[in-house]
């Protein structure tokens, strides 16, 4: 793999290129996948391919290709795309080598070595999880245990020269109740390591699900909602995320514009995102462009710290790129992305120190969230009303609207049970006064 | 080789370029090569599938497959899964391009999304983003049932998006239209004239009020209308969440499940952006009536949903060499006979909701939540105040029985959907239509 990364950067060199990059993956998945409590099939996936990103006079060109013959095409209309833009005054450089930081739990070969009876086995246990000791009230209509291994190599013409190898397995289940009123849930959980407790994902759906029948309607108020690491996850991805992206934020399109040491949130709260976690998901040495990874406060004790940038972004604002370039695999240039994003408050037993309010286990709608507002309205799933400091009745539908940034400078308290929710790792989060209507 | 009741190979080859401007400045052009492949073994009750990038050796995908199937079966056998019968396609009326977008050299391309940039810059817009896509596909199917057929197909789309920013409000208008066709999809729509919409849009929602929530009744326009179609109705009747239990709609073939005004279609035939000639088992594609006349009257079917439940295959369809699921292809609402004024005058007061942020479903539950673009009030008959932030949501069976009219102005909308991982293109379409209790939220 080496050798045609090599070849390729040479190659748009030759063309004419100024600066270069190659990014090459390399990686096979297999997954064994269920349907009505049964395991429907199994699949596996083979990918390779190349990205070569070409600069001409500070103007990008991109093209990728997974077909060996086509490689040279794709270094040549790489090359010839950059020569169509005008050149860009903002565009600084590629990354050059830097000394890499050492990271931890990426990698584990016991998932490497994982065969197919393996597979079926832990999707099997999701299933025995779901129909424990419920009498088969539940059926699990779909879902998937997966394994992966891969590996990518960065290598650009300012000599950066990047390559690591990782893991990761992953299992989700959803569930519908069958007896009685109908009512669903799901549960999931990824892990870099053969770690993740397979049997216990279906009875955390079961039990949800099973918890969810017969709900209640309330009346529209206000109240103190816990959010589960599920729901506030997606909240912040849909509508905090974008507002921190330095190229949002270089083009006008956040609300967070200019208001760096501006206090966002209540003091007890930290906001970290950090490419050097151990075991975490976007844990690496680096970031997809070469940059060595590292850990960046966002917000500290409630003030606003930081935006997250890339190599461009950073060189348009004369500042250190924070390590956060982000690629959909190789047929896509870097963007700003998250990387372990880490929401942190202090802990307690957050349902018992609530007297009345709203549990929200899952939301749906979070991505339909206005990305430079802040403002959201979702459909909250599997939510329950807390009365004097306990789990009571569930509710059938339920509406919460609100703004992300109210939403910051409102929370109140957090839980103990911290989930990784993909790269996102939060507690439940208690926020005071949302609207909810039923 | 493994003993496998069936396999079946897609050999996918494409060529896609994006062009993306963002204030009027070329943000990225790239260009994408790709071939793969993906092979299907059926083995008893179990599915094997193998899926690989670039050079790929065939028969080796298919021994792979095949092992997976063969080891799924013995390990967890299951009942075996009878697929549909299925007869050579035939390729008619296919789409034919007019105007080869790979003639067009790339720097009027990039021209002409500036010129579209520009035009959404409309007085008090303070961003724009404009994309620009093509793709050329080769899609070549062969099963172990002898049925080998191939076709190419071209997709040709742009999207616009203005923001307008005022005392640190901000608002957004968005437009994009995308279809099967070449670079004369640019003679059928007026990119300039959708790029201002756009603008005009995000400009005049600075000014609208925050929504007050609560039920009542509603408007929805053509857009938001085909996300209800395509969210609530479509997503529910994809067979395959019938059958593991994941719809509303499970056991309600015959019934009166909507307003008699209704009538929902899925059909692929149509040079929509959904369209296909053959579905991705090589399945002759043909349009579906889920529900006629208010009666639910079929699901949307694989060759295995079709030969489970007793129906006609067709709508399978994968991403690019993944493995194929059931999906919607052009799903709308068809028209009725009332007008848009009719609606306004038998509503009274109410709100109209217009366009669409996104949605989403629970297929089993059947409750769905979207976002509108914008919204007006309606007072005496008559729209008056703009709204932002307007979101929909309720219970599909719910919303079926209370649509009491439904316009004759039925407008399709191109877009992507997401299931299982994988994006598809399809079109939504609806006329107007009046709903008469909907719970709408506001912030």
């Amino acid at each position: 793999m080496y050798e045609i990364a090599q070849k390729a950067l040479a190659l748009a060199m030759k063309n004419g290129a100024d600066e270069a990059d190659i990014y090459y993956v390399n990686s096979h998945s297999t997954s064994a996948d269920i349907r009505k409590n049964a395991i429907e099939g199994a699949k596996e996936q083979f990918a390779e391919g190349i990205g070569i990103r070409a600069i001409v006079d500070g103007a990008v060109g991109f093209a990728s290709t997974n077909i060996p013959d086509r490689l040279d095409d794709a270094v040549r209309i790489a090359v010839n795309s950059a020569r169509v833009r005008e050149s860009d005054p903002d565009w600084t450089a590629l990354p050059s080598s830097e000394k890499y930081p050492g990271v931890s739990g990426t990698f584990d070969k016991r998932i490497v070595q994982m065969d197919l009876d393996e597979c079926i086995d832990l999707a099997l246990q999701m299933i025995e999880g779901a129909n424990e000791g419920l009498n088969n009230g539940i059926l699990a209509t779909s879902g998937s245990f997966s394994r992966s291994h891969g590996k990518h190599l960065i290598l650009n013409s300012n000599g950066v020269e990047v390559e690591e190898e990782g893991t990761s397995t992953s299992g989700f289940i959803d569930v519908i109740t069958t007896q009685g009123d109908v009512a669903t849930a799901y549960d999931f959980n990824v892990s870099r390591n053969l770690d993740i407790d397979f049997f216990q994902i279906g009875v955390n759906a079961a039990k949800l699900a099973q918890g969810s029948q017969n709900g209640i309607s309330i009346k529209p108020h206000k109240t103190d909602v816990i959010l589960h690491p599920f729901a506030f996850s997606d909240l912040i991805e849909s509508a905090f995320a974008p507002s921190i992206d330095a190229d949002n934020v270089q083009k006008g399109r956040s609300s967070l514009i200019g208001r760096l040491g501006e206090k966002l949130a209540s003091s007890k709260l930290n906001i970290i995102d950090d490419g050097l976690m151990p075991n975490g998901i976007d844990t690496g040495i680096s970031d997809d462009e070469g940059v060595p990874s590292k850990r960046t406060p966002v917000i500290e004790n409630g003030v606003f710290k930081s935006y997250l940038y890339d190599s461009y972004t950073a060189g348009k604002e004369g500042v250190k790129s924070t390590g956060n370039a982000s690629r959909h695999g190789y047929v896509s240039t870097p963007s700003v992305g998250l990387r372990n994003f880490i929401i942190e408050y202090p802990q307690s037993d957050i349902v018992s120190d609530t007297k009345n309010g709203v549990f929200v286990n899952t939301v749906i709608g979070a991505h339909t969230a206005n990305a430079i507002s802040g403002d959201f309205s979702v459909e909250a799933r599997n939510a329950y009303i807390i009365r004097d400091g306990q789990i009571d009745t569930p509710v059938k539908s339920l509406m919460i609207s609100g703004n992300i940034f109210e939403m910051l400078r409102n929370i109140t308290g957090a839980g103990m049970d911290v989930r990784k929710v993909g790269g996102i790792v939060t507690p439940s989060i208690r926020v005071s006064g949302m609207s909810v209507i039923g | 080789m493994c003993d496998v009741d069936f396999f079946d190979s897609r050999i996918i080859e494409g060529t896609a370029t994006s062009i993306i401007l963002d204030n009027g400045k070329i943000e990225e052009i790239s260009v994408n090569y790709t071939r793969g492949v993906g092979v299907r073994a059926l083995c008893g009750g179990s599915w094997g599938f193998t899926s690989a990038d670039g050079d790929f050796d065939l028969q080796k995908a298919i021994r792979a497959s095949s092992e997976l199937a063969h080891g799924m079966d013995l390990r967890t056998p299951k009942n075996k899964v009878e697929l549909s019968p299925i007869s050579m396609p035939v390729l008619k009326d296919i789409p034919r391009v007019k105007i080869d977008p790979m003639d067009i050299p790339i720097e009027d391309k990039v021209q002409f999304l500036k010129d579209i940039g520009d035009h959404a810059k409309t007085d008090g817009v303070s961003s724009t983003t404009a994309v620009y896509s093509e793709s050329s596909l080769k899609v070549q199917y062969s099963s172990s049932e002898d049925v080998e057929c191939e076709y190419e197909l071209m997709h040709t789309g742009f999207a616009i998006s203005a923001v307008a920013t005022q005392n640190g409000a901000y608002q957004a208008g968005r437009e994009s239209r995308f279809g099967v066709c070449g670079y004369e999809l640019f003679e059928k729509y007026d990119a300039f004239a959708l790029a201002v919409s756009a603008g005009k849009t995000a400009v005049e929602l600075l000014g609208a009020k925050q929504a007050k929530g609560g039920n009542m009744p509603v408007i929805l326009d053509p857009e938001l209308a085909g996300v209800f179609a395509h969210e609530a109705v479509g997503h529910a009747s994809e067979a395959d969440l019938v059958l593991e239990g994941s719809s509303v709609l499970e056991n309600k073939i015959g019934e009166q499940i909507a307003s008699p005004l209704v009538s929902v279609i899925d059909d692929p035939t149509l040079h929509e952006y959904g369209y296909y000639p053959f579905d991705a088992e090589g399945v002759q594609s043909t349009g579906t009536t889920i529900i006629k006349d208010g009666m639910m009257e079929s699901y949307l079917h694989s060759r295995e949903t079709a030969a489970c439940l007793g129906g006609t295959a067709g709508h399978s369809r994968a991403q690019g060499y993944s493995m194929p699921i059931v999906r919607m292809s052009n799903t709308y609402i068809d028209n009725g006979d009332s007008k848009f004024g009719e609606m306004l005058e038998d509503i009274g007061d109410g709100m109209y909701l217009i366009g669409s942020r996104g949605g989403q479903v629970n297929t089993g539950e059947g409750v769905f939540q979207f976002n509108a673009e914008k919204g007006y009030l309606i007072e005496n008959g008559e729209l008056t105040t703009l709204l932002r932030d307007v979101s929909l949501s309720g219970n599909t069976l719910e919303i079926l029985k209370n649509i009491n009219m439904v316009g004759n102005d039925l407008t399709m909308h191109s877009g992507r959907c997401g299931k299982n991982g994988q994006i598809a293109p399809v079109t939504d379409g609806s006329p107007h239509i009046l709903i008469t209790k909907a719970l709408v939220g506001g912030a």
